[in-house]
């Protein structure tokens, strides 16, 4: 701080440490300066004055919106899948001399190859941050970290204010783009938010979800790494579109949960009330899109890797309970019951064998106790047993 | 959000990008997408072509990921390679309106929106003399104001932009700072304060310990 004493505005304007301040500043930042302000009073006027320049020469940005975002991504995808086919193809005609070759030396030879998997990706942080801050991320790019365990978040109409956890906070929206906002929740936590027209949002431990601060578009597009339970406000003039991953969730005004965590490698839709469709698209060559009308009580799984779909009558309490915080199994695999633990307290599972995963598993859990009651409880309905190491994670041993 | 934190989590984003995980770059994508558009739609007003651009230098990030090095900078290479390529196009399609070289380019430096109506409340003397100072900047003096105010860079890394040394990228930059200040920093302390106030008006509460 000493240095400083005797700076000028244009020193101030040279400082990296100011610029930060005055660009994107961080609670380091703000609470240095604001701590030098009220310490050299007498520095006020040349902090001003580099201010006011400042100022002068910061201009308003282009931003991409939502779409654009999204659009601009989907291109460079495509473009990357295209490029690594062509090198395969050139890869193929040397190959297939290769084994001209070998053939009329009467030797066969057996190549696996996948030209189809090395390029993709999601337009979002595949990999939840675990044991980082849940946060927000505000269309300038400014963090607002959500310190509770269980979050809530909730926009103004015009999308200007939000409040989270009680704490307001003014955003701009001087330009008619939609302003991207991102929500980011690691395992061990939840949040709960209200977007701007009105539609709730429940946010699994490890998911993530980006919207606009104000629906601007003819659609109201949002996207979703993750889990979450959507209560949507009815708007026919505005369709809701929810994104993920390979598939796109068209809807009304309803009320429905789409569990799409990349590590799962399949998406899951279940729908309580009201009408969705759904759109994804085929793997294969062709590539073509299907579209699925989902009727209540109905669940519909993706196969991310073969694309297979399959569809049931479910008993939908029992897929949306974890927002209240109970979660709820009817002969499901052990194996995606532990994952599901595993993102609720933040913790690691691990099998000591991997046909203990094939248990089914039924009933309720409450998860507000602690993982190792969880995991008693569980203990109680399949013939296991669990041991903590002592790095924290835990062992599931069959009995 | 640039502090060190996110710095170091920059990094680990480029080694696991270079060690070929492909899951990354949509992250490194997001992070950069909008101040890629905000910097390339300054050479340019034809928005398609930018992001065209964006497009190229992120699939040629993959394409020549092997040539890349751990200690590269992601931020400062996307913004170099997304000007050179516009650059590039530029002069294959506008080289009727203005002969371009890779030292001489238009660069777009607006007041901030609003900036003009706050201005008039300025008395007309001052407000020409800033506008005049504005004008009177050169094309890389503009981009070098931009690197360093809109994008937060440090001086080295504007250098590297701008293809020059520290020195001349400092320089660049404090002359521009030192005649904008000049006119601000007048002894009429009242206008001083006035134009701190309503330049001001609009921003975070910066100086909220203040009586």
């Amino acid at each position: 701080m000493e240095k400083y004493r005797d700076y000028t505005a244009v020193d101030f304007l040279n400082d990296e440490s100011f610029l930060k301040w005055l660009t994107n500043p961080g609670q380091t930042e703000n609470d240095f300066w604001h701590d030098f302000i009220q310490k050299h009073p007498y520095k006020k006027a040349e902090i001003k004055e580099a201010t006011v320049v400042f100022k002068l020469f910061h201009s308003n940005e282009e931003k991409l919106d939502l779409n654009e975002t999204y659009e601009l991504w989907t291109r460079i995808q495509r473009e990357a899948k295209v490029s690594t086919r062509t090198v395969f193809l050139k890869f193929m005609k040397y190959a297939a001399i290769l084994l001209l070759v070998f053939l009329s030396g009467g030797v066969t030879y057996y190549f696996i190859q996948h030209p189809e998997k090395p390029y993709y990706f999601e337009l979002a942080e595949t990999v939840p941050p675990a044991g980082k801050e849940a946060r927000i991320i505000l269309a300038d790019g400014s963090e607002v970290s959500l310190e509770k365990q269980i979050s809530e978040i909730s926009y103004s109409t015009n999308g200007r204010q939000l409040i989270v956890n009680n704490d307001t906070i003014n955003q701009q929206s001087g330009t008619q783009k939609e302003q991207i906002n991102k929500v980011i929740i690691p395992y061990g936590k939840k949040s709960m938010i209200v977007l701007s027209d009105g539609t709730k949002v429940w946010l699994n431990a490890g998911s993530q979800l980006i919207y606009p601060s104000v629906f601007v578009n003819k659609t109201r597009q949002v996207m979703l790494i993750g889990e979450a339970y959507f209560d949507v406000a009815k708007n026919p003039d505005k369709p809701f579109i929810v994104r993920a991953s390979d598939m796109y969730v068209h809807v009304v005004g309803t009320r429905f949960d789409i569990s799409a965590y990349p590590e799962d490698k399949m998406i899951q839709t279940v729908l309580e009330e009201g009408k969705v469709n759904l759109t994804y698209s085929g793997k294969g060559i062709l590539k073509e899109e299907y579209v699925v009308e989902m009727v209540p009580n109905q669940k519909f799984e993706l196969d991310i890797s073969t694309g297979q779909a399959k569809s049931q009558m479910v008993d939908v309490s029992k897929y949306v309970s974890w927002k209240d915080g109970m979660l709820e199994f009817d002969k499901v695999d052990l194996i995606r019951a532990l994952k599901q633990v595993e993102r609720y307290y933040n913790i690691r599972i691990r099998l000591a064998n991997p046909m203990i995963g094939l248990y089914k598993l039924s009933g309720k859990l409450d998860l507000k106790d602690e993982p190792e009651e969880v995991l008693n409880v569980i203990k109680l309905t399949v013939p296991i047993d669990w041991q903590k190491k002592s790095n924290g994670d835990f062992v599931i041993l069959g009995k | 959000m640039h502090t060190v934190e996110n710095k170091s989590d920059e990094r680990l984003l480029w080694t696991r990008f270079l060690k070929g995980d492909n899951q990354v770059l949509s992250l490194i994508y997001l992070q950069h997408s909008n101040s890629l558009f905000d910097y390339g739609c300054r050479f340019t007003n034809d928005k398609d072509l930018v992001k065209d651009c964006i497009q190229e230098v992120f699939c040629s990030l993959m394409r020549t990921r092997h040539n890349l090095s751990e200690t590269d900078n992601i931020r400062l290479y996307l913004l170099k390679s997304l000007k050179r390529k516009i650059i590039s196009e530029l002069k294959k399609h506008n080289s009727q309106t203005r002969i371009l070289t890779d030292q001489d380019y238009p660069f777009d430096l607006h007041w901030s929106e609003n900036m003009d109506e706050q201005l008039n409340d300025l008395d007309e003397e001052k407000r020409q003399l800033l506008t005049d100072a504005m004008q009177s900047l050169t094309e890389r003096q503009k981009e070098a104001i931009y690197l360093r105010f809109n994008r937060g860079l440090e001086y080295e890394e504007i250098s590297f932009l701008l293809n020059l040394n520290y020195q001349s990228s400092r320089a660049l930059i404090h002359r521009a700072i030192e005649k904008l200040r000049q006119i601000i920093h007048v002894p009429n302390k009242k206008i001083n304060q006035y134009l701190f106030c309503i330049l001001h008006k609009r921003s975070e509460p910066v100086f909220e310990h203040e009586n």
